[in-house]
């Protein structure tokens, strides 16, 4: 989980952000080849088939979607108080008044959940966007700045790198006390460096691609080079990192759970939740069954709905 | 050039470590003498801040510091009273032993699930990129505790602790390994469509060889290389998990020690398991950067190693 | 209750002489079935891996319970209470409480073959007493001795600066057990890695994050016969999901600190066995600090009492492994003192009281006075508070909220958890606080307790600073008439009672959970570890 976002989502489509480095170098200068081919060798085009293979895209949009309403109004789906306790009616089974069934506490584990998709996500999305943005920097630093800066910045990417990240964000955490600002400051920081490695050898890429090359030739300033071709090229490989990201992120806030630094209670944070319910998982199954399940969900639908714009972003550069 | 690039790596990560730890709220004095829950003596904090230095400004420290380890001396631990390198030394082979075993069950299974995805038709393709997304995302410390309860507790077929035979380190590496596989398998199944479009497996094909010795020959190679290429990462992330599923199955080992070494402040054992870490992260790129231009000829007349790992 | 302290009389010097049979009195049922004799126990514990395994310095209960394996003290406490002998055959006490003679059992020796003998005794206390052994818990407990002198080869003579009527109590704590004078001349270092006792096991090896391995004792003498365990690999398990795992599928054979889910799950079968010690001392409770903000006004501690209703949650949560308490005492100590009236739950009461404190409903809910919230910080150690616990905090969090008080919980790790508390940070706190004897009320409710350590540590969390509860206290610990013993303690329990500085909660629970397969299990010390001394495998 969590550590895996150091190098994010190795290698999707050939030529996607997520592919590592080295393997852009090595393929920069090929012909993309069409998609279709199997590895076998032979070669049998289905364009048709295309739109079979949006409908996990369409799903996982779909349940992302309804995640982000739910994070937003929870009360549509959950109408209850995640916090309302009933201490004699603690860990009820599935059924009935409690589709998910009750904690310790007799607190509605159905209506937690959903009320944890809030706190979830904006950890999620705002560990990922610091992430992003410091790697942003670095990667724009690093590929487009001289030789020096280059080497400089790259260098500081791989001290980030060869430091663990679960231990960058214990310090964090324990510098900042838990709560949902340090679990975003501290999941963000310790993912920066792996989106940054990413992003320079993107910049790279499209710097050195012949359609930049030509514009340089035609001697369009560096304004135009880098408004017109950097940014918009970097961005849609941002768009998916992030997309990706957001999944990695609600998986590493739940290790800090582990480690007893998240979101300070009673807050209903997936993390948190099934970290509590671990204790239980021989006795009471439902505690870590569902938040797990909407971790997992909102994970794989992003990295399906990831994996689709970097082939998006692929087909368009 | 690498080993300019390492010691500078080595340097900064020392740096960061101190300070960070350093910013930690809490006396360094205290923590030396057991905690503030140890009610040592006025005489006895002043001594241990006068002995150890802790008296004199941040950048002095930081000085003597960088100057021990500049000698090779990792300092003494403030919690276990004992050399550093004498504590790493004896937690590093756990960690080394589960990182090795998980990084080989996660190729295994990587390689298994990518083959069987592509030789299986486009609905094992479909089952196998759904188990490796699922895979990449199982949090350590649910997935630990599900494989005690089905191997240890329930099937009775393996011990849900670290014992001394062999045994033990069976389900901590599959827990290390799964998550990993799951990123490797989806590399890796990529890397094989690329690779099985590319011009000389086509060419290969036309020359008449066979389904079998063309997948051998040139796709397989050819897409190993950037899954080996991430074994650095690999490597990487496998420590920063290896604190929680030692946590979980009570392994001796870096991580374990890294966690209890931040909690009680002690700063020089912090400092020194995150400098292993990243001093076995930079072995490692190293080594998987080598083996993946081995792997594949086009990467060795590549001068400018990338970000340089 | 006083025939069980009749002993502790200082008027009538009393001579104890020695019964060995006495300590059966926790020892379980010797075993009818053949014992094989070269097993090894696994013990799994969840407490911290202690830094050093000499009780001497420092002091917590993770050292005392391996402690108790290896190294024995000079007297023990039985389950009614009465002090029986163990190294010591016998003692008695001056007219005046200030001089106490012990005399040492015969032909008990060191697992180093050397004797014990006084000047080994002395040399301990002499050893507790220095300050380069940075001791707490047992340098507190030896206060008032102010000199320690072996008058022949088997006699101890303790000079007591003032009368102790807790000496008894506070010599039978692992934290002042008896160790090797050749071990304690080595450094301490040395004697941290395997300190030397009379005790049923002897250490062999300690692997750090993992595992301390004990042997029998070949010397052993002062229990009924030789230890039938051979060797007792003591492992450290931090997560309690696993250690019950592991003992489930046989990986180990003893676990600690048990959470109530398993303990209850394990109730259906033979497989599993449960035994319950809670610890000596003070009751598990949450303080009240009386010393800053809203906590400080009576009124509003009364209505945080009762206006919060804890019983449901402990019957939920604990699963019945846990009963309420109403004392600040454990329901072991013969003279706790019990007020169940004032924790009657009166929720309208409880918002009247806030209402006549000048604490008014906010438009959030919250009360204000004067611009000020009514919001109380309740900072909860992760690595003392088990998750059952954490989360009956939740629910007089959420209780809280309905009276119109924000409580705001966060959970620390231990060193984060003892800055808060040293900067006055807290206005809630749960602490344990383990020591045998009613004199821990001293430790915890008198107003010295208030002043920190140069270390920040002070014990006094309520901060309760009442000249006449110091008083009481003060003279309960000197009195060595029983019966007058026995009222100050009661009255010094109603004061802090009935001045809602406590909540109390329950026993410090200190539950094990063993294999079907060991007989033997049974027998604790004062401070409720378990020896291991009787235990064997069955068949």
């Amino acid at each position: 989980m969590s550590e895996n976002t150091r190098q994010e989502r190795p290698g999707s489509e050939p030529t996607s952000p997520s592919t590592p480095p080295h393997a852009q170098h090595a393929r920069a200068s090929q012909p993309v080849p069409p998609r279709t081919a199997s590895p076998w060798g032979s070669h049998t085009p289905h364009r048709f088939t295309l739109r079979a293979r949006d409908i996990p895209r369409l799903i996982a949009a779909l349940i992302l979607l309804l995640l982000v309403i739910a994070a937003i109004f929870p009360a549509l789906f959950a109408p209850g108080d995640p916090l309302a306790i009933d201490p004699a009616a603690g860990f009820q089974p599935p059924g009935g008044a409690h589709p998910f069934g009750t904690d310790g506490s007799g607190r509605d584990l159905y209506t937690r959940v959903i009320h944890g998709a809030g706190p979830s996500l904006l950890i999620g999305l705002g560990a990922t966007a610091l992430g992003i943005g410091l790697a942003t920097i670095l990667g724009l630093l690093a590929g487009l700045g001289p030789r020096w800066l280059d080497f400089g910045t790259s260098r500081l990417i791989e001290v980030l790198l060869a430091f663990p990240g679960l231990v960058l964000a214990l310090l964090v955490m324990v510098i900042s006390g838990p709560g949902a600002l340090g679990a975003t400051v501290a999941v963000g920081l310790a993912t920066a460096p792996g989106y940054a490695r990413i992003i320079r050898g993107r910049v790279r890429e499209i710097a050195g691609s012949g359609y930049v090359e030509a514009a340089r030739v035609q001697g369009r300033g560096r304004v135009h080079i880098l408004t017109r071709h950097i940014f918009p090229g970097t961005a849609r490989s941002l768009a998916s990192l992030a997309t990706l990201g957001l999944g990695q992120a609600i998986v590493w806030v739940c290790a800090l759970s582990f480690l007893g630094l998240g979101v300070a209670p009673p807050a209903a944070e997936w993390g948190a939740l099934l970290n509590e319910g671990r204790q239980f998982i021989a006795t009471f199954w439902w505690l870590t069954f569902f938040p797990g399940l909407f971790i997992v969900l909102t994970a794989v639908s992003a990295t399906v709905l990831g994996r689709g714009l970097a082939r998006t972003d692929r087909s368009a550069s | 050039m690498r080993i300019g690039g390492a010691i500078l790596v080595l340097w900064a990560a020392a740096t960061a470590t101190f300070f960070a730890v350093r910013l930690i709220p809490g006396d360094p004095a205290q923590a030396f003498l057991g905690g503030p829950g140890s009610q040592a003596s006025a005489e006895a904090l002043a001594r241990v801040r006068a002995e150890n230095g802790f008296d004199l400004p941040l950048w002095q420290q930081y000085l003597d510091y960088l100057g021990r380890l500049l000698r090779g001396e990792l300092g003494t631990s403030y919690s276990l009273h004992a050399p550093v390198s004498e504590v790493v030394g004896e937690q590093l082979a756990g960690t080394l032993e589960l990182a090795l075993w998980s990084l080989v069950i996660a190729w295994v299974i990587a390689l298994g699930l990518a083959l069987w995805s592509v030789a299986g038709g486009p609905v094992a393709a479909r089952i196998a990129a759904g188990i490796e997304m699922t895979a990449a995302v199982l949090p350590h410390f649910w997935l630990g505790s599900v494989l005690i309860l089905l191997f240890a507790t329930g099937l009775g077929w393996l011990p849900a602790i670290a014992t001394p035979d062999a045994r033990g380190i069976i389900l901590p590496a599959l827990t290390l390994a799964i998550p990993l596989a799951g990123f490797l398998a989806q590399l890796l199944r990529e890397a094989l469509q690329d690779a099985a479009a590319q011009p000389f497996v086509l060419t290969a094909r036309a020359r008449g060889e066979s389904h079998a010795s063309v997948f051998a020959r040139h796709t397989l190679r050819h897409a190993a290389g950037p899954a080996i290429g991430l074994t650095g990462w690999a490597f990487g992330s496998l420590m920063s998990g290896a604190v929680v599923v030692e946590t979980i199955f009570a392994r001796p080992g870096l991580g374990r020690t890294l966690v209890s070494a931040v909690q009680v402040r002690d700063v020089p054992l912090v400092i020194g398991l995150t400098l292993v870490a990243a001093a076995a992260y930079l072995v490692v790129s190293v080594l998987s950067d080598l083996a993946e231009r081995a792997l594949n000829p086009a990467l060795r007349i590549r001068t400018e190693a990338g970000a340089g790992a | 209750m006083n025939t069980h302290r009749r002993l502790l009389g200082f008027a009538v010097p009393a001579l104890l002489l020695g019964s060995a049979l006495a300590l059966s009195a926790c020892s379980a049922v010797a075993p009818t079935e053949p014992v094989s004799t070269d097993k090894t126990l696994v013990y799994a514990s969840g407490d911290a891996e202690p830094t050093c395994l000499d009780p001497h310095v420092g002091g917590n209960y993770p050292q005392s319970l391996l402690a108790a394996q290896f190294l024995e003290q000079l007297v023990s406490e039985n389950k009614d209470g009465e002090f029986t002998p163990w190294l010591a055959k016998s003692w008695t006490t001056s007219p005046d409480g200030l001089t106490w003679t012990f005399t040492l059992a015969d032909n008990v020796k060191f697992s180093d073959g050397t004797p014990l003998d006084a000047a080994a005794v002395v040399r301990n206390i002499e050893h507790v007493q220095d300050p380069e052994t940075k001791s707490s818990t047992g340098y507190l407990a030896l206060a008032k001795v102010s000199k320690a002198t072996a008058t022949d080869a088997h006699t101890v003579t303790l000079n007591l600066s003032q009368p102790d009527s807790a000496l008894l109590e506070s010599l039978s704590q692992p934290w002042l057990a008896i160790e090797s004078p050749a071990g304690l001349a080595r450094s301490q270092d040395e004697n941290c890695q395997a300190p030397i006792g009379t005790g049923a096991f002897v250490v062999d090896s300690w692997k750090r994050q993992d595992s301390v391995t004990l042997s029998r004792n070949p010397h052993y003498t002062t229990g009924k016969g030789e230890p039938a365990l051979a060797k007792i690999t003591w492992r450290f398990i931090p997560d309690s999901a696993t250690r019950i795992a592991a003992l489930r599928s046989g990986d180990v054979q003893m676990i600690d600190n048990a959470q109530p889910d398993t303990i209850a799950a394990s109730a259906a079968s033979d497989e599993i066995k449960h035994l319950d010690a809670p610890r000596p001392g003070s009751v598990n409770r949450i303080e009240f600090n009386s010393s800053r903000g809203p906590l400080a006004d009576e009124r509003v501690r009364e209505a945080l009492v009762r206006g919060v209703d804890v019983n449901a949650g402990i019957k939920t949560l604990f699963f019945g492994t846990a009963t309420r308490s109403y004392s600040p005492l454990s329901s072991v100590e013969k003279l706790g003192f019990s007020e169940p009236k004032l924790f009657d739950t009166d929720v309208n009461a409880a918002k009247k009281l806030l209402d006549e404190a000048g604490w008014v409903p906010g438009t959030d809910g919250i009360r204000e006075k004067d611009g000020q919230k009514l919001s109380l910080k309740f900072p909860v150690s992760t690595n003392q508070s088990i998750p059952a616990e954490q989360s009956l905090f939740e629910q007089i969090q959420e209780q809280a909220k309905g009276l119109g008080i924000a409580i705001t919980i966060t959970p620390l790790d231990l060193s984060s958890w003892y800055e808060a508390l040293g900067k006055n940070d807290y206005d809630l706190v749960s602490a344990p606080y383990t020591k045998v004897g009613p004199d821990v009320l001293r430790i915890l409710y008198h107003s010295a307790g208030i002043t920190p350590a140069p270390s920040g540590y002070f014990a006094n969390h309520a901060q309760v600073n009442l000249p006449a509860l110091d008083d009481l206290l003060t003279r309960a610990a000197e009195t060595g008439d029983q019966t007058e013993r026995a009222s100050l303690y009661e009255q010094a329990q109603k004061t802090i009672l009935e001045g809602y500085y406590i909540l109390p909660l329950y026993d410090q629970q200190n539950h094990f959970l063993y294999s079907g397969k060991l007989t033997g299990v049974g027998e604790v010390n004062s401070v409720g570890n378990p020896l291991l001394r009787g235990v064997s495998f069955a068949g």
